[in-house]
């Protein structure tokens, strides 16, 4: 059995990779799949752990929860670039400026 | 009348319900739909309402009639209690309930049928008068209301209650004085009103305060019954005036601690309070300066509210507790002074005005002088005899008034000229009826021998010659004293003042002055009015009158929209052109003038004290005697000889007539004016003053009112500098500055948000992360510390005391708590080790210091021990 460690270990890189697209990158919709990463990083970690608990179920259930939240996220997320390119024929991330100060 | 008391058992009266629901119905349906309703429906439901009043009014004077007869003396109340209303709390814990209760007494019977049959003719005159004001709805709505207000004034029986009424009459007086709010004049007299009532108003609660904390009730039987703790000879019990309430002057204010502190008894306290009310509602000085300016009100409204009935109040709360009154000569005779001097000064000015309203103005407030003075010597059924004949003829002679303007105003439409007597001058053939009923009260007012003012003037002034003041608990009091010395002589609380035997007879001359005045003026108006020449405009056969103004004068017939502030009929007509001459009035006008002239006529035979030696009787005295025979009998001494000074008070009184209706006469007939002319041009200073009313108004102005402008100056530099200059804008500039410094951290980037959070997180890793080692120190006592560790996860405690042999290997194994003995005045230091769930450590060092203690207590322990051993 491959050890717990190196799901957690799979999992904080996925989530660096994560984090670091989402601050790094300009382009909204990779933004968006920086956060999809993110969320795919805990959830494995959610799955890992809840292995060292044979009759526990609560880390795989919860982990259901955030794919479903995270495809909610994503709809509401995929909407707001639409509407955004219209406004702005763009979908650069520093040019949504309107709420500046 | 025994089935109607089965009814209504006078300890349940509940007909006084409908005496003062059916007004009260009248103002609630003409305020909220007169408008839609009409003229004739709110004309309807006024007077029914008024009438509905009336009639129960007197079912219930006929009923406390009969119980008065059943119960073979007057001390007779009808009450109704409605409800419980509050309760107040007074000396040493005691509930003081004020309920919501009505009763009817002798005193409160009479007023209550003034009020509702005089209220019904002026409703019944007013319904034709106002016709064509198209606030019409508006004006029997206040008029209503005000009954129903006066009603409750009257008929309450605790003083908050009298206190309710007495502001709603105030409000009404206030809404009826400005009902022409058009104009800024009527708008500014309202004003004035109310607030020269509302510095009454502020005695009378005084009053009650005082009320409660003496007598320990509010309601007039239980004042009755406390009133005796109103007069004491201990200075603790008694009112402190000066330091004011008892306290102490120290420091460099030292110098205003008087020796002994000045007080006075709180009946004295209660009664000038009651007093300050009085002047402001019944127009007395110093307060009497509204009523003259209240004539900006419809005519009816200065009759019913500004003669008959509302500045009356002052002196039926007089009269109501007149127990109270008599514990303090001081305050009845200072009742009295006022009384005389208001009525002396009032006449002074009532000489030479030329409008028609405000000499009745002035006359009203002359003849409440008359009443105060009568009430002020003791003399309550006189006093409140003149209240009940006044209501009459000077409501007569308002509406009378009312008539001759209405028929003024058919050519002259501007209010002044209107009511200017200059313009009038022989109304008597073109107004018989206003003609004889005008002439019928001012033969009551002028005291026409037999007439009702005769009587009741007469008796005030016969009972001001005869009676001194004196103290009813002289005996149980200390030393008599003069008015000199009650104010700078050595102070004792058992000295009592007791106004000098002089006073009455004093007050008798200035009250004979005041009366040939009244004459001379009364006479003056009369003439002015009625005979001579007509002065208005050039009267002309109706042949002569062209087309135009005959419609002209079609389309003004009736027309009594005055003050209205559209204006736009008021074009001054050509009065030099022929026109028709001024009409009589309708006839619900005349009607209400001839009922009132008729009891102007012969009130007076209800008591006529001059001919009670012809065997007639005295209803009223009789009718009213057992409210007053108390106070007076104690209150009150009869001079020597008073029998035998009737007639020559009589005499007096009748020369005041005889020689003021005389030389009016003399002057405005036989010499056409001429005198009066030749003295206004001899002394025109004086003349001019006298026009001016004295210059009160100014005097108040330039001294009262110019200070309160200065303070709301003040007040608004405060306002504008500090509150606005400062408090707000600096408050507003700090939001400002720290909203211009937040606002560039809110780059609209998310990245940067993104960045925030990312920074945030790792503070927030960093505290879970790392260990807190903190703990705060218990004392419990005889040197014995306890240092209690904060919690945390996965935490494990190592504790070191300072000195101790430190353990070989150190292990987490500690309590968070760690017990600590300190010697007193010693210092331990402890030294605590925590290690979290990632095996990070952190160290914190405690110092624990016991303060020295105080040495006996020890050898007192010290001596228990050795004992016990």
């Amino acid at each position: 059995m491959i050890p717990v460690e190196y799901y957690v270990g799979l999992s904080a890189i996925l989530f660096l990779i994560g984090g670091i697209g989402f601050l790094v990158r300009r382009n909204v919709l990779v933004a968006l799949m920086s956060i999809e990463v993110m969320l795919n990083a805990t959830n494995l970690a959610l799955v890992a752990f809840n292995r060292q608990h044979a009759q526990v179920h609560t880390g795989q259930v919860l982990s259901f929860f955030v794919i479903a939240v995270a495809a909610a996220e994503a709809a509401v997320g995929l909407a707001i670039v639409l509407s955004f390119f219209r406004l702005k024929r763009t979908v650069r991330s520093d040019e949504a400026d309107l709420l500046r100060n | 009348m025994d089935s109607l008391l089965s009814v209504f058992p006078s300890k349940d009266f509940s007909l006084l319900g409908i005496i003062l629901a059916a007004p009260l119905l009248g103002a609630f349906v003409n305020g909220v739909w007169g408008r839609r309703l009409g003229r004739d429906a709110v004309r309807l439901m006024a007077i029914t309402a008024i009438a509905v009043s009336f009639g129960a009014a007197l079912l219930t004077f006929l009923a406390l009639d009969r119980e008065v007869t059943h119960a073979g003396h007057g001390h007779v109340k009808l009450a109704w209690t409605a409800w419980d209303w509050l309760y107040t709390t007074g000396k040493s814990e005691t509930q003081i309930p004020i309920a919501l209760r009505f009763s009817v007494d002798a005193l409160s019977g009479v007023m209550m049928l003034v009020i509702t049959g005089v209220g019904l003719l002026i409703h019944i005159y007013a319904s034709t008068y106002m016709w064509d004001d198209k606030s019409y709805w508006r004006f029997f709505c206040y008029l209503n209301l005000f009954v129903f207000s006066m009603l409750v004034l009257v008929l309450g029986d605790n003083m908050p209650l009298l206190f309710v009424g007495w502001e709603g009459v105030g409000l009404c007086s206030y809404l009826l004085i400005g009902f022409w709010y058009g104009k800024m004049a009527n708008a500014a007299a309202g004003k004035k009103a109310f607030i020269a009532n509302r510095i009454g108003d502020f005695g009378l609660i005084c009053a009650m305060f005082l009320f409660v904390h003496y007598t320990g009730a509010l309601d007039w039987n239980g004042i009755e019954a406390g009133s005796g703790s109103l007069v004491t000879v201990n200075e603790a019990t008694q009112v402190h005036v000066w330091p004011i309430g008892g306290g102490q002057f120290t420091g460099f204010l030292k110098f205003l601690q008087p020796d002994s502190p000045i007080t006075i008894t709180a009946a004295t306290a209660v009664g000038l309070a009651l007093l300050l009310g009085a002047t402001g509602k019944s127009a007395q000085i110093p307060l009497y300066v509204w009523l003259p300016d209240a004539m900006a009100g419809p005519t009816p409204v200065s009759a019913l509210i500004h003669a008959a009935t509302m500045v009356t109040a002052g002196i039926y709360l007089i009269c109501r507790l007149n127990f109270v009154f008599v514990l303090a000569p001081g305050v009845m005779a200072t009742v009295a002074v006022i009384g005389a001097a208001t009525a002396f000064l009032a006449a002074t000015i009532a000489l030479v005005q030329n409008d028609i309203k405000k000499v009745l103005a002035y006359s009203t407030v002359s003849q409440l002088g008359f009443m105060f003075l009568g009430v002020g010597m003791g003399a309550f059924t006189a006093g409140f005899f003149h209240v009940f004949t006044h209501a009459f003829f000077k409501a007569c002679l308002f509406l009378g008034a009312g008539s001759v303007i209405h028929g003024m105003h058919a050519r002259i439409h501007d209010d002044d000229k209107a009511q200017d007597m200059r313009k009038m001058g022989g109304l008597r053939k073109y107004m018989p009826l206003t003609f004889w009923t005008f002439l019928i009260s001012t033969a009551a007012i002028v005291g026409f021998p037999l007439t009702s003012g005769f009587f009741s003037k007469d008796e005030i002034l016969f009972k001001t010659m005869t009676t001194e003041l004196v103290h009813p608990d002289a005996e149980r009091l200390g030393k008599k004293v003069t008015f000199v010395q009650s104010l700078w002589g050595a102070r004792d609380p058992s000295h009592f003042y007791v106004p000098p035997a002089w006073l009455g007879t004093a007050l008798y001359w200035v009250g004979i002055a005041a009366a040939t005045m009244t004459a001379f003026y009364m006479s003056r108006v009369v003439i002015l009015t009625f005979f001579g020449e007509f002065r208005g405009w050039k009267l002309g056969r109706p042949s002569q009158i062209d087309a135009h103004e005959a419609a002209a004068h079609d389309d003004a017939h009736g027309d009594d929209a005055h003050g209205d502030d559209d204006g736009e009929h008021h074009h001054e007509e050509d009065l030099t052109k022929p026109g028709y001459a001024p009409h009589e009035s309708p006839r619900p006008m005349t009607i209400p003038l001839i009922l009132l002239a008729v009891f102007a006529a012969f009130a007076g035979i209800l008591n006529p004290g001059l001919l009670k030696h012809f065997g007639l009787p005295l209803p009223l005295e009789h009718w009213l005697e057992p409210l007053f025979e108390e106070s007076v009998k104690v209150g009150v001494h009869a001079k020597e000889g008073a029998e035998h000074m009737e007639l020559m008070c009589t005499a007096g009184a009748f020369g005041a007539f005889a020689v003021g209706v005389g030389l009016a006469y003399w002057v405005y007939v036989v010499q056409k004016g001429a005198p009066a002319k030749q003295w206004a041009e001899a002394a025109p200073k004086l003349y001019k003053l006298l026009l001016d009313k004295w210059r009160v108004d100014e005097a108040y102005e330039a001294s009262v009112l110019s200070g309160v402008d200065a303070l709301a100056d003040t007040a608004t530099s405060v306002d504008k500098g500090v509150v606005d200059g400062i408090l707000a804008r600096l408050t507003a500039l700090l939001v400002a500055a720290f909203g211009t410094i937040l606002r560039a951290l809110q780059t609209g980037v998310v990245h940067v948000y993104a960045g925030m959070m990312v920074v945030g997180l790792a503070g927030l890793g960093w505290f879970f992360v790392m260990p807190h080692p903190d703990g705060h120190v218990v004392e419990k006592g005889s040197g014995d510390y306890s240092i209690v560790a904060a919690p945390g996860v996965g935490y494990g405690y190592i504790w070191a005391e300072d000195g101790a042999k430190k353990p070989e290997k150190e292990v987490f194994s500690g309590t968070a708590a760690f017990p600590l003995h300190v010697e007193p005045g010693n210092t331990k230091k402890v030294e605590l080790k925590v290690r979290n769930a990632f095996g990070i450590v952190g160290t914190k060092t405690f110092e624990v210091t016991a303060p020295a203690k105080a040495a006996p207590a020890e050898v007192i322990e010290m001596g228990q021990n050795g004992h016990g051993s």
